[in-house]
């Protein structure tokens, strides 16, 4: 019980205090006196161990002994830092104009990739399923799939439904594409109506493969009559235009940078797919089904640019692979442009291949953010961080990180294959401030917390999930990445390019100083900072 | 302000043999037969719909607080759900971690019994819980893990209950899944230990499951009747009192279709009367209160029940005055789904709020006729949960205010209209007669929102005269003149 709350432990009835209009939520609420008295009865009765055994079991479960039972453990997870194909399935198809996210399997997953989505974006999230129930379980679900589109047409009326499968269909074997071959036959989807389908169960993969499975089979299917002789952009101009690849991007802000930093460039940007303006709409009265997305027709025109610059290479492998060997067009396979070097790195490859120079205006910006760092550095320099994520997400913050000589130390990507150990190894080793970190792929929340309890950290950085492990270390957590539930509006902020680098630069340091004032004694609490 | 019988009243009802009948049938979607009878809503393919059996499962079950919750599936099904329930607990905390199997395309080939088998153990081994419950999912059932012999085992050898929850997400909807957690209970826990003594007055609240603190808010009222709560089924439970459910001299069924059945069972197999009511709402507490009295046939406490009634109603009527006369002639639409589709509707009758339509879409027969009741014969119905459609019925209506679970909150908000969370995220407890006030009090404070007014006016830019929803502006109460 707070102080607060402590002072006011006279009566639940707030009103004989002449409260009427004082209404407490239920962190204050439930400190008053007479919950408190309940609470410590139901212990009473539940015959709860003493405190001293809550304190020593605690204790031991911080310390090294309990992490090394902990890593021993293999059939269990706890706390997963992870969510599967479908979701990003989901997510890939909000990237296109007028489509519509369907997943083929039982009507639960839909509800969670909703839920998860509106969570993290605090949007709407359109997605629909084919509801597969038991009949479906033992008889197949082509019948589920066929009324479904075709309800779904009726009710939704789409450009395009982007077809992802659950668990249950991939168990059961189901053939989606037959079965859309099929919806065609019986009249449930006009002959040639756009639906493209990718094989995505929750028992491979992550949301970055059932993301890069349903991108790939977009592009596939838009761009199926391409060549790479005979394509000519209908929207080229004097222009060059490159096709930006933002994968699972859980910051909608980044897509409006990217654009905005390549048009000073002079380059022109085809975004495959821009869930921008599906994930953040204006507040204008009106609720729109399909607010946004990379209008069909750019699809079908993006082999036809000069290159392709992906932001994420994890959640695009297979469609960086569609356009590098079926459009033949160049792949600029540069590191997440988080931070300045990668911003750099990321700048060059577009100029060179688009044959344009980065301009003034880029080269201020860039010093402007380097001076805010240098501003920012002694307070950042030295601390020790635990990083956990997706892995792009985690490499360019790395090397960020790296920038700004803080140390990483632990780094947990349970997503993360033999490629991200090699990526974050080699980048964390070629600087003094990495040589020390520890990269763990496939572990979870829980590991995460022995890390912390045993080897302490400075500060963690990752998702709203880490909340209580930071509690618990009594460090500060940046919220970064995917899912933030617990704090607003993160995710419409660019964290790349050079004002990305300024809104990371801005968010770690302050939270350091908020940190430093929070355990500052008096004498401490200094004015300038 | 109790309904003198009007068709405002919120009733109660008393189980009978009749009433389980009643309750096998249309009361509650099971999987299996009953599953396909008309009254059971099935999903419809390729229209928004909600959760899954497995999700329902584990919104009836994961409240148990000193339980491992085991999820013998593949990533998702906790990974995209983990920690965002409201379900509050006084003591342990183990119900909030998530554990799973995780199971791979290997378990898929192979099947999935020796990792469950060795998550079990471990789970029930590292964290010593109370008992450890384990979820059943589609691959496992598809493939045909044998989750029950596996539970059997495992406890054997680790010498706590381990109980399967056979509530795979194919096997129907999220009501399925509550009514399929409540019989994993039946089967496997109650009556399987007896409390170490009994009163005349115990009894068991099933289907309360204590969002935002809910239950804690009314345990002072039942405590002030004498009433002890025997088992909570299972707003922030211990395994230990689900184990002696049976000793109850009655259960209330709050707000819970799907656990009428649970209540059914409870009376034909233990002879535990019951009863149905709700805690929202001045008068539906009063009435679940009396109810209490009703089922335990006690006419002392019957009189005491009034007496507390009485003053209570006093009490919170003089609280409610303000937001009364300042919520008269708000309109609200509430979209929500099963019971709280009445429920909700006769707390936000209690606080002066007219509700113009109320969404039916998880209702059963019993649920419409209810709304009936309280709304009147032309209640405006929503049987489809279409944002669009939503937020015409809103505008159409005149309403100002949609009450509504969290995945409507952004629809809301593109609509320009306030919005009311009415579901688990929520973090104001609206139990109870405080609960009402605190149901108020937040209304009027969403609908005094400066925030409503700018987002309602066009840019001073544009074209044409402000926008026709415009209303006058609102001044919270506290700083008005």
């Amino acid at each position: 019980m707070s102080e607060a709350t402590a002072g006011r432990a006279d009566s639940g009835n707030l009103d004989l205090r002449g409260d009427a209009l004082r209404v407490l939520d239920h962190n204050e609420l439930f400190g008053l006196q007479e919950y408190v008295q309940q609470h410590a009865a139901k212990r009473e009765l539940e015959a709860a161990p003493s405190d001293e055994e809550v304190e020593a079991t605690l204790a031991w479960s911080r310390g090294w002994e309990y992490r090394e039972l902990n890593f021993a453990r293999e059939a269990v997870v706890v706390n997963p830092l992870k969510a599967c194909q479908p979701l990003g399935a989901v997510l890939a198809a909000l990237g296109f104009a007028g489509t519509l996210p369907y997943v083929h399997g039982s009507q639960g997953c839909v509800a969670y990739f909703r839920s998860h989505l509106s969570r993290h974006f605090k949007e709407p999230v359109p997605a629909v399923s084919s509801s597969m129930t038991e009949d479906a379980a033992v008889f197949g679900g082509q019948a589920n799939l066929i009324e479904g589109v075709e309800n779904a047409r009726a009710l939704y009326h789409p450009d395009m439904i982007a077809i992802s499968t659950t668990c249950m269909a991939e168990v059961i074997g189901d053939d989606v594409g037959m079965f859309v071959g099929s919806a065609e036959q019986a009249g449930a989807l006009p002959v040639g109506f756009l639906a493209p389908y990718a094989n995505t169960p929750s028992f491979v993969g992550s949301h970055l493969t059932g993301y890069d499975s349903m991108l790939y089979a977009i592009l596939s299917l838009l761009t199926k009559d391409a060549s790479p002789d005979a394509v000519v952009d209908p929207a080229a101009g004097s222009r060059p235009r490159i096709n930006v690849l933002p994968g699972f991007d859980p910051y909608v802000g980044n897509v409006r940078e990217i654009s905005r930093l390549l048009d000073q460039l002079g380059v022109d940007v085809t975004v495959l797919g821009d869930h921008s303006d599906t994930l953040d709409s204006p507040a204008d009265g009106d609720y729109k089904l399909y607010p946004g997305g990379t209008p069909l027709a750019a699809v079908t025109a993006a082999p036809g640019a000069v290159a392709s610059l992906p932001l994420q290479a994890f959640s695009t492998r297979r469609s960086r692979q569609l356009i590098r060997d079926t459009w033949g067009q160049p792949v600029l396979d540069v590191a997440p442009p988080i931070g300045i070097r990668n911003t750099d790195a990321m700048l060059m490859a577009v100029a060179e291949a688009t044959g344009t120079e980065i301009p003034v205006e880029v080269t201020a910006e860039r010093g402007r953010v380097i001076d805010a760092i240098t501003d920012s550095h002694p307070y950042v320099h030295g601390k020790r961080v635990a990083v956990a994520g997706d892995p792009d997400l985690v490499l360019g913050l790395l090397s960020f990180l790296l920038e700004l000589g803080a140390e990483p130390t632990h780094i947990l990507c349970t997503p993360g294959d033999a490629d991200f150990e090699a990526a974050a190894y080699e980048l964390l080793h070629a600087s003094p401030y990495g040589a020390h970190a520890t990269i763990w792929t496939g572990k979870d929340a829980w590991h995460l917390r022995s890390l912390v309890l045993t080897e302490p950290v400075d500060l963690i950085i990752g998702p709203s999930y880490l909340k209580g492990i930071a509690r618990e270390a009594d460090v500060p957590l940046v919220r970064f990445g995917f899912p933030v539930f617990d704090r607003h509006h993160l995710h419409r902020y660019p964290i790349i390019g050079y004002a990305g680098a300024l809104n990371l630069l801005t968010w770690i340091v302050n939270t350091i100083l908020d940190e430093l004032d929070r355990k500052a004694p008096d004498y401490g609490l200094d004015i300038v900072r | 302000m109790t309904g003198q019988g009007s068709p405002g009243r919120t009733t109660v009802r008393v189980g009978s043999a009749a009433g389980r009948a009643d309750a096998g049938g249309a009361e509650s979607c099971s999987s299996g037969e009953s599953a396909r009878r008309p009254s059971c809503p099935l999903p419809t393919p390729g229209a928004a719909s909600g959760g899954c059996a497995y999700d329902g499962s584990a919104i009836t079950l994961v409240p148990v607080a000193d339980v491992a919750h085991l999820v013998h599936g593949p990533i998702g099904c906790v990974g995209n759900s983990w920690e965002t329930r409201g379900s509050l607990s006084s003591g342990p905390t183990l119900y909030r971690r998530a554990f799973t199997t995780a199971m791979g395309e290997h378990d898929v080939i192979f099947g999935g019994e020796a990792r469950l088998r060795e998550a079990v153990l471990d789970v029930g081994r590292r964290f010593r819980p109370a008992a450890v419950f384990v979820y059943l999912t589609c691959v496992p059932a598809l493939i045909g893990d044998d989750v029950e012999a596996i539970c059997r085992d495992a406890a054997a050898e680790l010498g706590i209950p381990v109980v399967p929850v056979l509530a795979a997400g194919f096997a129907g909807t999220k009501n399925a899944g509550n009514r399929l957690g409540g019989a994993a209970l039946l089967t496997h826990v109650i009556g399987t230990a007896e409390p170490s003594y009994t009163t005349a007055y115990d009894v068991n609240l099933i289907g309360e499951y204590n969002i935002a603190g809910e239950l804690w808010q009314i345990q002072p009222l039942l405590d002030r009747l004498g009433i002890r709560v025997l088992s909570r089924i299972s707003g922030d439970a211990r395994y230990a009192e689900l184990t002696w459910a049976h000793r109850a001299k009655a259960s209330m069924v709050v707000c819970s279709r799907a656990l009428l059945s649970l209540a059914a069972d409870l009376q034909s197999q233990y002879g535990v009367p019951w009863f149905e009511g709700s805690f929202y709402g001045v008068r539906a507490t009063s009435e679940a209160l009396r109810g209490f009295a009703q089922v335990l046939g006690d006419p002392e406490l019957a009189d005491r029940t009034e007496a507390v009634v009485a003053e209570q109603e006093a009490r919170v009527a003089a609280r409610l005055t303000p937001y009364r006369q300042r919520l008269a002639g708000v309109r609200a639409v509430l979209y929500t789904g099963g019971v709280k589709s009445w429920s909700m509707v006769a707390a936000l009758q209690d606080t002066g709020v007219e509700v113009v339509a109320t969404g039916t879409t998880k209702s059963s027969p019993d649920d419409v006729t209810r709304i009936r009741g309280l709304l009147g014969a032309d209640a405006q119905l929503i049987e489809e949960g279409n944002p669009r459609d939503l937020l015409r019925i809103v505008r159409e209506s005149g309403a100002t205010l949609l009450a509504a679970g969290g995945r409507n909150r952004y629809t809301a908000m593109k609509g320009r209209v306030a919005f009311l969370d009415v579901n688990q995220e929520r973090h104001q407890a609206y139990a109870g007669y405080d609960g009402v006030v605190a149901l108020a009090a937040e209304i009027d404070r969403i609908l005094s929102s400066p925030v409503f007014d700018r987002v309602r006016r066009p840019p001073p830019w544009a074209a044409g005269t402000p926008s026709r929803t415009l209303d006058n502006p609102r001044v919270p109460l506290g700083l008005e003149g």
